[in-house]
Protein backbone atom coordinates (compact mmCIF):
# COMPACT_ATOMS: atom_id res chain seq x y z
CA UNK A 1 0.00 0.00 0.00
CA UNK A 2 1.70 3.38 -0.58
CA UNK A 3 2.44 5.71 2.23
CA UNK A 4 -0.34 8.07 1.62
CA UNK A 5 -2.86 5.79 1.70
CA UNK A 6 -1.31 4.39 5.08
CA UNK A 7 -1.01 7.56 6.31
CA UNK A 8 -5.18 8.28 5.86
CA UNK A 9 -5.45 5.00 7.43
CA UNK A 10 -3.60 6.22 10.64
CA UNK A 11 -5.28 9.31 10.47
CA UNK A 12 -8.35 7.69 10.71
CA UNK A 13 -6.99 4.96 13.39
CA UNK A 14 -6.15 8.25 15.75
CA UNK A 15 -8.95 10.07 14.82
CA UNK A 16 -11.44 6.74 15.89
CA UNK A 17 -9.17 7.25 19.52
CA UNK A 18 -10.51 10.84 19.96
CA UNK A 19 -13.79 9.81 19.31
CA UNK A 20 -13.78 6.40 21.81
CA UNK A 21 -12.09 8.66 24.36
CA UNK A 22 -14.45 10.46 26.56
CA UNK A 23 -11.78 12.56 27.87
CA UNK A 24 -10.04 13.16 24.26
CA UNK A 25 -13.23 14.40 23.00
CA UNK A 26 -13.89 16.74 25.81
CA UNK A 27 -10.71 18.04 25.31
CA UNK A 28 -11.50 18.93 21.78
CA UNK A 29 -14.41 20.27 22.39
CA UNK A 30 -13.67 22.85 25.08
CA UNK A 31 -12.18 25.34 22.11
CA UNK A 32 -15.09 26.12 20.53
CA UNK A 33 -17.66 25.98 23.74
CA UNK A 34 -15.07 28.36 25.19
CA UNK A 35 -15.60 30.68 22.44
CA UNK A 36 -18.85 30.72 21.62
CA UNK A 37 -18.94 31.57 25.49
CA UNK A 38 -17.01 34.21 24.83
CA UNK A 39 -19.16 35.00 21.97
CA UNK A 40 -21.98 35.34 24.20
CA UNK A 41 -20.57 37.18 27.24
CA UNK A 42 -18.92 39.93 24.16
CA UNK A 43 -22.76 40.26 22.70
CA UNK A 44 -23.96 41.02 26.51
CA UNK A 45 -26.95 38.55 25.47
CA UNK A 46 -28.09 40.36 22.29
CA UNK A 47 -27.68 38.80 18.73
CA UNK A 48 -26.01 41.24 16.00
CA UNK A 49 -22.58 42.19 15.06
CA UNK A 50 -20.26 42.03 18.42
CA UNK A 51 -21.38 38.08 18.19
CA UNK A 52 -19.78 37.51 14.83
CA UNK A 53 -17.07 39.63 15.51
CA UNK A 54 -15.96 36.97 18.34
CA UNK A 55 -17.01 34.67 16.58
CA UNK A 56 -14.24 35.37 14.20
CA UNK A 57 -11.82 36.26 16.52
CA UNK A 58 -12.71 32.47 17.75
CA UNK A 59 -12.50 31.27 14.76
CA UNK A 60 -8.73 32.60 13.99
CA UNK A 61 -7.34 31.84 17.16
CA UNK A 62 -8.36 28.20 16.93
CA UNK A 63 -6.40 27.92 13.81
CA UNK A 64 -3.18 29.63 15.30
CA UNK A 65 -4.06 27.69 18.29
CA UNK A 66 -3.98 24.41 16.96
CA UNK A 67 -0.89 25.49 14.01
CA UNK A 68 1.27 26.60 16.46
CA UNK A 69 0.72 25.38 19.75
CA UNK A 70 -1.03 21.92 19.56
CA UNK A 71 0.98 20.91 16.65
CA UNK A 72 4.40 21.74 17.72
CA UNK A 73 2.76 19.32 21.16
CA UNK A 74 2.10 16.46 18.99
CA UNK A 75 5.92 16.58 17.62
CA UNK A 76 7.45 16.74 20.75
CA UNK A 77 4.75 14.17 22.19
CA UNK A 78 5.57 12.07 19.55
CA UNK A 79 9.53 12.63 19.36
CA UNK A 80 9.91 11.92 23.57
CA UNK A 81 7.95 8.71 23.39
CA UNK A 82 9.61 7.03 20.84
CA UNK A 83 6.80 7.55 18.35
CA UNK A 84 9.32 8.77 15.74
CA UNK A 85 11.90 6.32 16.65
CA UNK A 86 9.26 3.72 15.91
CA UNK A 87 8.70 5.23 12.75
CA UNK A 88 12.47 5.37 11.77
CA UNK A 89 12.08 1.84 11.86
CA UNK A 90 9.79 1.09 9.54
CA UNK A 91 9.71 1.19 5.45
CA UNK A 92 7.70 4.48 4.76
CA UNK A 93 6.22 5.20 8.31
CA UNK A 94 7.76 8.64 7.81
CA UNK A 95 5.24 9.74 5.23
CA UNK A 96 2.16 7.56 5.96
CA UNK A 97 2.81 9.51 9.88
CA UNK A 98 3.02 12.70 8.29
CA UNK A 99 0.01 12.31 5.82
CA UNK A 100 -1.71 10.83 8.73
CA UNK A 101 -1.06 14.05 11.32
CA UNK A 102 -2.37 15.88 8.09
CA UNK A 103 -5.74 14.33 7.94
CA UNK A 104 -6.06 14.04 12.17
CA UNK A 105 -5.47 18.18 11.91
CA UNK A 106 -7.41 19.10 9.24
CA UNK A 107 -10.68 17.04 10.59
CA UNK A 108 -9.72 18.83 14.01
CA UNK A 109 -9.13 22.42 12.62
CA UNK A 110 -12.82 21.86 10.03
CA UNK A 111 -15.17 20.39 12.55
CA UNK A 112 -14.36 23.28 15.33
CA UNK A 113 -14.94 26.01 12.33
CA UNK A 114 -18.06 24.06 11.86
CA UNK A 115 -18.92 23.81 15.22
CA UNK A 116 -18.18 27.77 15.98
CA UNK A 117 -20.34 28.77 12.77
CA UNK A 118 -23.21 26.24 13.27
CA UNK A 119 -23.47 26.88 17.66
CA UNK A 120 -22.83 30.76 16.83
CA UNK A 121 -25.88 30.83 14.56
CA UNK A 122 -28.31 28.52 16.37
CA UNK A 123 -26.93 29.24 19.92
CA UNK A 124 -26.13 32.84 19.72
CA UNK A 125 -28.29 33.91 17.11
CA UNK A 126 -25.50 34.61 14.88
CA UNK A 127 -25.71 35.76 11.39
CA UNK A 128 -24.31 33.23 8.36
CA UNK A 129 -22.14 34.40 5.85
CA UNK A 130 -24.82 36.18 3.62
CA UNK A 131 -23.77 35.03 0.38
CA UNK A 132 -22.02 32.67 -1.31
CA UNK A 133 -19.15 34.98 -1.98
CA UNK A 134 -18.67 35.45 1.17
CA UNK A 135 -18.84 31.19 2.20
CA UNK A 136 -16.29 31.11 -0.33
CA UNK A 137 -13.86 34.21 1.44
CA UNK A 138 -14.80 32.25 4.52
CA UNK A 139 -13.47 28.98 3.06
CA UNK A 140 -10.06 29.98 1.47
CA UNK A 141 -9.58 31.95 4.48
CA UNK A 142 -9.87 28.85 6.47
CA UNK A 143 -7.87 26.82 4.34
CA UNK A 144 -5.14 29.21 3.94
CA UNK A 145 -4.30 29.72 7.31
CA UNK A 146 -4.15 26.35 8.26
CA UNK A 147 -1.71 26.43 5.57
CA UNK A 148 0.36 29.14 6.98
CA UNK A 149 0.65 27.80 10.66
CA UNK A 150 0.44 24.12 11.06
CA UNK A 151 3.57 23.05 8.93
CA UNK A 152 5.33 26.46 10.87
CA UNK A 153 4.27 24.61 13.98
CA UNK A 154 5.60 21.44 12.51
CA UNK A 155 8.78 22.97 12.07
CA UNK A 156 8.83 24.67 15.89
CA UNK A 157 7.96 21.39 16.59
CA UNK A 158 10.81 19.90 15.20
CA UNK A 159 13.33 22.25 16.77
CA UNK A 160 11.53 22.28 20.37
CA UNK A 161 14.82 21.06 22.76
CA UNK A 162 13.42 18.14 24.96
CA UNK A 163 13.31 19.86 27.93
CA UNK A 164 9.72 19.96 29.35
CA UNK A 165 10.33 23.51 30.46
CA UNK A 166 11.24 24.87 26.65
CA UNK A 167 7.39 23.78 25.46
CA UNK A 168 6.15 25.94 28.21
CA UNK A 169 8.20 28.57 27.48
CA UNK A 170 7.71 28.81 23.53
CA UNK A 171 3.78 28.61 24.64
CA UNK A 172 4.11 31.98 26.23
CA UNK A 173 4.43 34.40 23.44
CA UNK A 174 2.33 32.42 21.18
CA UNK A 175 -0.69 33.18 23.77
CA UNK A 176 0.40 36.76 24.01
CA UNK A 177 -0.39 37.11 19.90
CA UNK A 178 -3.83 36.70 21.14
CA UNK A 179 -4.11 39.63 23.08
CA UNK A 180 -2.10 42.13 20.30
CA UNK A 181 -3.70 40.88 16.91
CA UNK A 182 -7.44 42.35 17.62
CA UNK A 183 -8.77 38.96 17.54
CA UNK A 184 -11.36 40.31 19.89
CA UNK A 185 -11.12 43.90 20.60
CA UNK A 186 -10.52 46.46 17.56
CA UNK A 187 -6.80 46.51 15.93
CA UNK A 188 -7.04 49.83 15.72
CA UNK A 189 -7.19 51.11 19.65
CA UNK A 190 -3.95 50.12 20.25
CA UNK A 191 -0.67 51.26 19.59
CA UNK A 192 0.88 51.64 15.88
CA UNK A 193 4.26 49.88 16.62
CA UNK A 194 1.90 46.75 18.40
CA UNK A 195 -0.44 46.66 15.58
CA UNK A 196 2.66 46.93 12.66
CA UNK A 197 4.56 43.70 15.34
CA UNK A 198 1.38 41.91 15.59
CA UNK A 199 1.16 42.31 11.29
CA UNK A 200 4.15 39.72 10.95
CA UNK A 201 2.24 37.29 12.63
CA UNK A 202 -0.82 34.86 10.83
CA UNK A 203 -3.31 35.69 13.60
CA UNK A 204 -4.05 39.28 12.50
CA UNK A 205 -4.33 38.58 9.68
CA UNK A 206 -6.80 35.14 9.57
CA UNK A 207 -9.12 37.15 11.94
CA UNK A 208 -9.48 39.72 9.49
CA UNK A 209 -10.03 37.71 6.70
CA UNK A 210 -12.65 35.99 8.53
CA UNK A 211 -14.16 39.25 9.78
CA UNK A 212 -14.53 39.93 6.01
CA UNK A 213 -16.41 36.80 5.88
CA UNK A 214 -18.70 36.84 8.56
CA UNK A 215 -20.11 40.39 8.98
CA UNK A 216 -21.24 42.93 6.84
CA UNK A 217 -19.00 44.81 3.74
CA UNK A 218 -19.39 48.24 5.53
CA UNK A 219 -17.93 46.94 8.64
CA UNK A 220 -14.29 47.20 7.51
CA UNK A 221 -14.45 50.71 8.57
CA UNK A 222 -13.67 49.69 12.12
CA UNK A 223 -10.34 47.62 10.49
CA UNK A 224 -6.95 49.75 10.72
CA UNK A 225 -6.91 51.06 7.37
CA UNK A 226 -10.74 51.01 6.69
CA UNK A 227 -10.96 48.02 4.71
CA UNK A 228 -10.26 44.35 4.72
CA UNK A 229 -7.08 44.08 2.78
CA UNK A 230 -7.67 40.67 1.81
CA UNK A 231 -4.61 41.17 -0.40
CA UNK A 232 -2.60 42.12 2.27
CA UNK A 233 -3.95 39.15 4.12
CA UNK A 234 -2.54 36.53 1.02
CA UNK A 235 0.70 38.38 1.00
CA UNK A 236 1.50 37.58 4.37
CA UNK A 237 -0.35 34.14 4.95
CA UNK A 238 1.25 33.07 1.83
CA UNK A 239 4.79 34.18 3.25
CA UNK A 240 4.35 31.64 5.91
CA UNK A 241 2.95 28.95 4.04
CA UNK A 242 5.80 28.65 1.67
CA UNK A 243 8.62 29.09 5.24
CA UNK A 244 6.39 26.27 6.89
CA UNK A 245 6.58 24.33 3.68
CA UNK A 246 10.54 24.85 2.86
CA UNK A 247 11.43 24.66 6.53
CA UNK A 248 9.20 21.60 8.00
CA UNK A 249 10.27 18.87 5.77
CA UNK A 250 14.34 19.72 6.61
CA UNK A 251 13.62 20.05 10.13
CA UNK A 252 11.72 16.94 10.37
CA UNK A 253 13.82 14.93 8.36
CA UNK A 254 16.97 16.38 10.83
CA UNK A 255 14.73 15.38 13.82
CA UNK A 256 14.55 12.32 13.23
CA UNK A 257 17.96 10.85 11.60
CA UNK A 258 19.25 11.87 15.04
CA UNK A 259 16.70 9.69 16.88
CA UNK A 260 18.19 6.25 18.53
CA UNK A 261 16.89 4.18 21.38
CA UNK A 262 20.27 5.33 23.24
CA UNK A 263 19.46 9.00 22.49
CA UNK A 264 15.80 8.85 23.66
CA UNK A 265 16.56 7.15 27.02
CA UNK A 266 19.41 9.54 27.83
CA UNK A 267 16.98 12.70 27.34
CA UNK A 268 14.30 10.44 29.62
CA UNK A 269 17.12 9.63 32.56
CA UNK A 270 17.99 13.61 32.44
CA UNK A 271 14.14 13.96 32.75
CA UNK A 272 13.98 11.57 35.44
CA UNK A 273 16.93 13.02 36.89
CA UNK A 274 15.67 16.80 37.24
CA UNK A 275 12.36 15.26 38.50
CA UNK A 276 13.41 13.71 41.30
CA UNK A 277 14.89 16.71 42.92
CA UNK B 1 14.87 -10.95 -3.45
CA UNK B 2 19.01 -10.69 -3.89
CA UNK B 3 19.91 -12.99 -1.30
CA UNK B 4 22.65 -13.69 -3.74
CA UNK B 5 24.18 -10.61 -3.57
CA UNK B 6 25.08 -11.20 0.35
CA UNK B 7 27.19 -14.10 -0.71
CA UNK B 8 30.69 -13.47 0.21
CA UNK B 9 33.26 -15.20 -1.38
CA UNK B 10 36.36 -15.61 0.48
CA UNK B 11 39.91 -15.56 -0.92
CA UNK B 12 39.55 -19.47 -0.56
CA UNK B 13 37.01 -19.34 -3.26
CA UNK B 14 34.23 -21.25 -0.76
CA UNK B 15 31.43 -18.35 -0.09
CA UNK B 16 28.79 -18.45 2.55
CA UNK B 17 25.78 -15.86 2.93
CA UNK B 18 27.05 -13.13 5.64
CA UNK B 19 23.84 -11.27 6.97
CA UNK B 20 26.00 -9.16 9.03
CA UNK B 21 29.70 -7.78 7.74
CA UNK B 22 31.56 -5.30 9.63
CA UNK B 23 35.75 -4.69 9.26
CA UNK B 24 37.29 -2.34 11.56
CA UNK B 25 34.03 -0.62 13.01
CA UNK B 26 35.56 2.20 14.96
CA UNK B 27 33.35 4.35 16.89
CA UNK B 28 34.20 7.77 18.63
CA UNK B 29 32.68 9.96 20.69
CA UNK B 30 35.44 12.91 21.59
CA UNK B 31 38.46 11.30 22.83
CA UNK B 32 37.23 8.58 23.67
CA UNK B 33 36.49 4.98 21.50
CA UNK B 34 33.48 3.16 22.14
CA UNK B 35 34.20 0.76 19.61
CA UNK B 36 37.84 -0.11 18.75
CA UNK B 37 37.79 -1.91 15.60
CA UNK B 38 35.54 -4.42 15.10
CA UNK B 39 35.73 -7.21 12.74
CA UNK B 40 32.28 -8.97 13.23
CA UNK B 41 30.52 -12.07 11.06
CA UNK B 42 27.28 -12.99 11.38
CA UNK B 43 25.98 -15.57 9.28
CA UNK B 44 22.50 -15.87 7.88
CA UNK B 45 19.74 -18.34 9.75
CA UNK B 46 22.23 -17.93 12.96
CA UNK B 47 21.41 -16.67 16.18
CA UNK B 48 24.06 -14.51 17.37
CA UNK B 49 24.36 -13.06 20.70
CA UNK B 50 26.25 -10.06 21.33
CA UNK B 51 27.37 -10.45 25.12
CA UNK B 52 28.82 -7.75 27.60
CA UNK B 53 28.70 -6.24 30.43
CA UNK B 54 26.63 -2.45 30.56
CA UNK B 55 28.71 0.26 28.40
CA UNK B 56 30.69 -2.43 26.84
CA UNK B 57 29.13 -0.23 23.18
CA UNK B 58 26.22 -3.15 22.60
CA UNK B 59 24.03 -0.50 21.86
CA UNK B 60 26.43 1.73 19.98
CA UNK B 61 26.96 -1.63 18.30
CA UNK B 62 23.43 -2.40 17.21
CA UNK B 63 22.20 0.84 16.57
CA UNK B 64 25.24 1.45 13.72
CA UNK B 65 24.00 -2.16 12.46
CA UNK B 66 20.50 -1.04 12.56
CA UNK B 67 21.59 2.47 10.85
CA UNK B 68 20.89 4.43 13.33
CA UNK B 69 24.06 5.98 14.08
CA UNK B 70 26.87 7.37 12.14
CA UNK B 71 30.18 5.57 12.69
CA UNK B 72 33.28 7.07 12.74
CA UNK B 73 35.27 4.38 10.71
CA UNK B 74 35.38 1.10 9.04
CA UNK B 75 33.41 -0.75 6.74
CA UNK B 76 29.88 -2.03 7.76
CA UNK B 77 27.54 -4.35 5.22
CA UNK B 78 24.01 -5.24 6.80
CA UNK B 79 22.38 -7.56 4.46
CA UNK B 80 24.52 -6.92 2.07
CA UNK B 81 24.27 -2.99 2.74
CA UNK B 82 26.03 0.13 3.71
CA UNK B 83 23.19 0.86 6.79
CA UNK B 84 24.26 4.39 6.27
CA UNK B 85 22.37 4.32 2.85
CA UNK B 86 19.37 1.46 3.60
CA UNK B 87 16.59 2.71 1.86
CA UNK B 88 13.09 1.44 2.39
CA UNK B 89 13.48 -2.13 0.24
CA UNK B 90 16.70 -2.35 2.93
CA UNK B 91 14.67 -1.46 5.67
CA UNK B 92 11.78 -3.87 4.78
CA UNK B 93 14.21 -6.71 5.18
CA UNK B 94 14.70 -5.76 8.72
CA UNK B 95 13.16 -5.95 12.17
CA UNK B 96 14.34 -4.16 15.42
CA UNK B 97 13.16 -4.66 18.59
CA UNK B 98 14.63 -1.77 21.16
CA UNK B 99 15.45 -1.80 24.70
CA UNK B 100 12.12 -0.36 25.42
CA UNK B 101 9.72 1.38 24.60
CA UNK B 102 6.18 3.48 25.58
CA UNK B 103 5.83 5.06 22.31
CA UNK B 104 2.01 4.81 20.61
CA UNK B 105 0.45 4.62 24.58
CA UNK B 106 -3.17 5.15 23.21
CA UNK B 107 -2.98 2.60 20.59
CA UNK B 108 -4.88 -0.66 20.67
CA UNK B 109 -2.72 -3.71 19.92
CA UNK B 110 -4.53 -4.66 17.25
CA UNK B 111 -4.86 -1.44 15.42
CA UNK B 112 -1.30 -1.42 16.23
CA UNK B 113 -0.34 -4.83 14.19
CA UNK B 114 -2.23 -4.37 11.81
CA UNK B 115 -1.76 -0.51 10.62
CA UNK B 116 2.00 -1.31 10.56
CA UNK B 117 1.59 -4.69 8.82
CA UNK B 118 0.84 -3.02 6.06
CA UNK B 119 3.73 -0.73 5.79
CA UNK B 120 5.31 -4.53 4.30
CA UNK B 121 4.63 -6.11 1.13
CA UNK B 122 4.80 -9.99 2.53
CA UNK B 123 3.83 -9.44 6.30
CA UNK B 124 2.11 -11.44 8.80
CA UNK B 125 -1.20 -11.59 9.60
CA UNK B 126 -1.86 -9.25 12.38
CA UNK B 127 -4.32 -11.86 14.30
CA UNK B 128 -2.08 -14.88 13.88
CA UNK B 129 0.92 -12.82 15.38
CA UNK B 130 -1.19 -11.91 18.51
CA UNK B 131 -1.94 -15.67 19.00
CA UNK B 132 1.70 -16.02 18.72
CA UNK B 133 3.09 -13.97 21.31
CA UNK B 134 0.08 -14.23 23.26
CA UNK B 135 -1.77 -10.94 23.30
CA UNK B 136 -4.86 -12.14 21.57
CA UNK B 137 -6.78 -11.33 24.93
CA UNK B 138 -5.05 -7.93 24.83
CA UNK B 139 -6.57 -6.94 21.29
CA UNK B 140 -8.36 -3.97 21.69
CA UNK B 141 -6.34 -2.79 24.78
CA UNK B 142 -4.46 0.35 24.70
CA UNK B 143 -0.71 0.43 24.91
CA UNK B 144 -0.44 2.28 27.47
CA UNK B 145 -2.13 -0.60 29.78
CA UNK B 146 0.06 -3.30 29.02
CA UNK B 147 2.25 -4.95 31.80
CA UNK B 148 5.98 -4.84 31.19
CA UNK B 149 5.95 -8.51 29.63
CA UNK B 150 3.02 -7.72 27.30
CA UNK B 151 4.47 -4.42 25.75
CA UNK B 152 8.49 -6.43 25.34
CA UNK B 153 6.45 -9.47 23.32
CA UNK B 154 3.80 -6.35 21.35
CA UNK B 155 7.70 -4.33 20.83
CA UNK B 156 8.47 -8.16 19.41
CA UNK B 157 5.71 -9.01 16.95
CA UNK B 158 5.68 -5.45 16.28
CA UNK B 159 9.75 -6.00 15.20
CA UNK B 160 8.70 -9.08 12.98
CA UNK B 161 5.44 -8.26 11.69
CA UNK B 162 7.00 -7.90 8.28
CA UNK B 163 8.60 -11.24 7.94
CA UNK B 164 12.16 -9.57 8.11
CA UNK B 165 15.26 -11.77 7.16
CA UNK B 166 17.14 -9.95 10.09
CA UNK B 167 16.04 -9.27 13.20
CA UNK B 168 17.91 -6.86 16.18
CA UNK B 169 16.99 -8.01 19.95
CA UNK B 170 18.91 -5.03 22.09
CA UNK B 171 18.96 -6.50 25.83
CA UNK B 172 15.25 -8.36 25.14
CA UNK B 173 14.62 -9.78 28.50
CA UNK B 174 15.76 -7.21 30.51
CA UNK B 175 13.41 -6.84 33.86
CA UNK B 176 11.64 -10.23 32.58
CA UNK B 177 10.71 -12.81 35.88
CA UNK B 178 12.00 -16.20 34.66
CA UNK B 179 8.73 -17.76 33.37
CA UNK B 180 8.64 -14.53 31.20
CA UNK B 181 12.12 -15.00 30.36
CA UNK B 182 11.76 -18.82 29.58
CA UNK B 183 8.62 -17.91 27.35
CA UNK B 184 10.40 -15.32 25.69
CA UNK B 185 12.94 -17.55 25.26
CA UNK B 186 10.76 -20.28 23.39
CA UNK B 187 9.64 -17.66 20.81
CA UNK B 188 12.76 -16.51 19.88
CA UNK B 189 14.12 -19.54 19.15
CA UNK B 190 11.06 -20.31 17.37
CA UNK B 191 11.77 -17.64 14.97
CA UNK B 192 15.30 -18.76 14.08
CA UNK B 193 13.84 -21.98 13.66
CA UNK B 194 10.92 -22.34 12.09
CA UNK B 195 10.63 -18.48 10.27
CA UNK B 196 14.72 -19.37 9.58
CA UNK B 197 15.31 -15.54 10.61
CA UNK B 198 18.65 -14.16 11.67
CA UNK B 199 19.00 -12.95 14.92
CA UNK B 200 21.15 -10.90 16.82
CA UNK B 201 20.67 -10.18 20.42
CA UNK B 202 22.66 -8.29 22.93
CA UNK B 203 22.56 -9.20 26.27
CA UNK B 204 24.59 -8.81 29.93
CA UNK B 205 23.85 -12.22 30.97
CA UNK B 206 25.59 -15.20 29.75
CA UNK B 207 23.33 -17.64 30.58
CA UNK B 208 20.82 -16.13 28.11
CA UNK B 209 23.51 -16.09 25.75
CA UNK B 210 24.00 -20.06 26.48
CA UNK B 211 20.64 -20.65 26.01
CA UNK B 212 20.09 -19.07 23.16
CA UNK B 213 23.17 -18.53 21.01
CA UNK B 214 24.61 -20.30 17.81
CA UNK B 215 27.68 -17.91 18.18
CA UNK B 216 28.81 -15.50 21.07
CA UNK B 217 30.84 -12.49 20.76
CA UNK B 218 32.00 -10.83 24.22
CA UNK B 219 32.32 -7.01 23.64
CA UNK B 220 34.81 -5.40 26.26
CA UNK B 221 35.12 -1.80 26.62
CA UNK B 222 34.72 -1.82 22.75
CA UNK B 223 36.65 -4.57 21.85
CA UNK B 224 35.32 -8.47 20.68
CA UNK B 225 37.85 -10.35 23.24
CA UNK B 226 35.77 -13.46 22.35
CA UNK B 227 33.97 -14.56 19.62
CA UNK B 228 32.77 -18.47 18.89
CA UNK B 229 30.40 -20.96 19.22
CA UNK B 230 29.40 -21.87 22.83
CA UNK B 231 31.81 -24.62 23.19
CA UNK B 232 34.75 -23.00 21.12
CA UNK B 233 34.30 -20.64 24.24
CA UNK B 234 33.95 -23.05 26.27
CA UNK B 235 37.06 -25.07 25.70
CA UNK B 236 39.06 -21.47 25.25
CA UNK B 237 37.92 -20.76 28.80
CA UNK B 238 38.90 -24.16 30.20
CA UNK B 239 42.24 -24.36 28.73
CA UNK B 240 43.44 -22.87 31.58
CA UNK B 241 43.31 -24.20 34.65
CA UNK B 242 43.28 -22.89 38.17
CA UNK B 243 45.41 -24.30 41.07
CA UNK B 244 45.30 -22.82 44.47
CA UNK B 245 47.54 -24.20 47.06
CA UNK B 246 49.02 -22.61 50.90
CA UNK B 247 52.26 -21.65 50.74
CA UNK B 248 54.73 -21.21 53.48
CA UNK B 249 53.57 -18.32 54.87
CA UNK B 250 50.16 -19.81 55.17
CA UNK B 251 48.79 -17.05 51.99
CA UNK B 252 46.60 -18.72 49.21
CA UNK B 253 48.28 -18.53 45.86
CA UNK B 254 46.80 -19.14 42.78
CA UNK B 255 48.15 -20.04 39.54
CA UNK B 256 46.47 -20.46 36.12
CA UNK B 257 48.02 -23.12 34.08
CA UNK B 258 47.59 -25.16 30.44
CA UNK B 259 48.87 -28.13 32.38
CA UNK B 260 48.00 -28.00 35.88
CA UNK B 261 49.73 -31.82 36.38
CA UNK B 262 53.13 -30.56 35.24
CA UNK B 263 52.15 -27.48 38.38
CA UNK B 264 51.62 -30.62 40.90
CA UNK B 265 54.57 -32.56 40.34
CA UNK B 266 56.51 -28.87 40.66
CA UNK B 267 54.48 -27.95 43.94
CA UNK B 268 54.83 -31.60 44.94
CA UNK B 269 58.74 -31.53 44.86
CA UNK B 270 58.93 -27.95 45.66
CA UNK B 271 57.05 -28.97 48.97
CA UNK B 272 58.96 -32.18 49.55
CA UNK B 273 55.30 -33.77 50.00
CA UNK B 274 51.88 -33.16 50.18
CA UNK B 275 51.06 -29.39 49.12
CA UNK B 276 48.92 -27.81 51.78
CA UNK B 277 45.29 -26.18 50.77
CA UNK B 278 45.66 -27.71 46.91
CA UNK B 279 42.82 -26.77 44.72
CA UNK B 280 42.52 -27.46 40.78
CA UNK B 281 39.97 -26.44 38.93
CA UNK B 282 38.75 -26.38 35.32
CA UNK B 283 36.97 -22.82 35.05
CA UNK B 284 33.70 -22.76 33.22
CA UNK B 285 32.61 -19.90 30.42
CA UNK B 286 30.78 -18.63 33.08
CA UNK B 287 33.52 -18.05 35.58
CA UNK B 288 35.33 -16.40 33.03
CA UNK B 289 32.88 -14.09 31.66
CA UNK B 290 31.86 -13.29 35.25
CA UNK B 291 35.61 -12.41 36.22
CA UNK B 292 35.81 -10.22 33.58
CA UNK B 293 32.51 -8.09 33.76
CA UNK B 294 33.28 -7.92 37.90
CA UNK B 295 36.88 -6.70 37.23
CA UNK B 296 36.81 -3.15 36.08
CA UNK B 297 38.96 -2.62 32.99
CA UNK B 298 41.12 0.54 32.94
CA UNK B 299 41.11 2.01 29.56
CA UNK B 300 43.38 -0.26 26.93
CA UNK B 301 43.98 -2.98 29.02
CA UNK B 302 43.49 -6.34 27.57
CA UNK B 303 41.58 -9.55 29.07
CA UNK B 304 41.47 -11.86 26.02
CA UNK B 305 39.48 -15.20 26.77
CA UNK B 306 41.82 -17.09 24.85
CA UNK B 307 44.98 -15.64 26.39
CA UNK B 308 44.21 -15.24 30.16
CA UNK B 309 48.13 -14.15 31.59
CA UNK B 310 49.57 -16.85 34.11
CA UNK B 311 49.68 -15.32 37.71
CA UNK B 312 52.79 -16.87 39.19
CA UNK B 313 53.72 -16.43 42.76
Amino acid sequence: MNAFRLGLHRGAIELRQVLRTRKDLYAYLTTPVVFLGIGYWRAGGHKGEMTQLSLAGGIASTIVMFGLMTVPQFLFGDREDGTLLRLRGIPGAMTSYLTGKTLFVLVNLIASVVLLIVGGATLLGADLPSGPGQWLTLCWVVLLGIAAVVPMGAAIGAVLPAAREALALYMLPVMGLMFISGAFAPLRNLPSWVQDFASVFPLRWIAQGVRSALLPDAAKVLEPTGSWQLLSMMGVLAIWVVLGFLLAPQLLRRMTSRESGSRLSEREQKRVAKTAY
Amino acid sequence: MTVTADAVRMTDGTTYDLAIRTTGLRMRYGQRDVLDGMDLEVRRGELFALLGPNGAGKSTTIEILEGYRRRSAGDVEVLGRDPERGDPSWRARIGIVLQSSRDHGRWQVGDMLDHFARHYADPFDAAELMERVGLTAQAYQPLSTLSGGQRRRLDVAMGIVGRPELVFLDEPTTGFDPEARRDFHELIAELRNERGMTIVLTTHDMTEAQQLADRIGILQSGRLTALGTLEELAAAASARSEVRWTDEDGVTQRLLTADPSQTLWELHQQFNGPIPGIEVRRPTLEDTYLGMVGTDLPEGSETDLTAARTETS
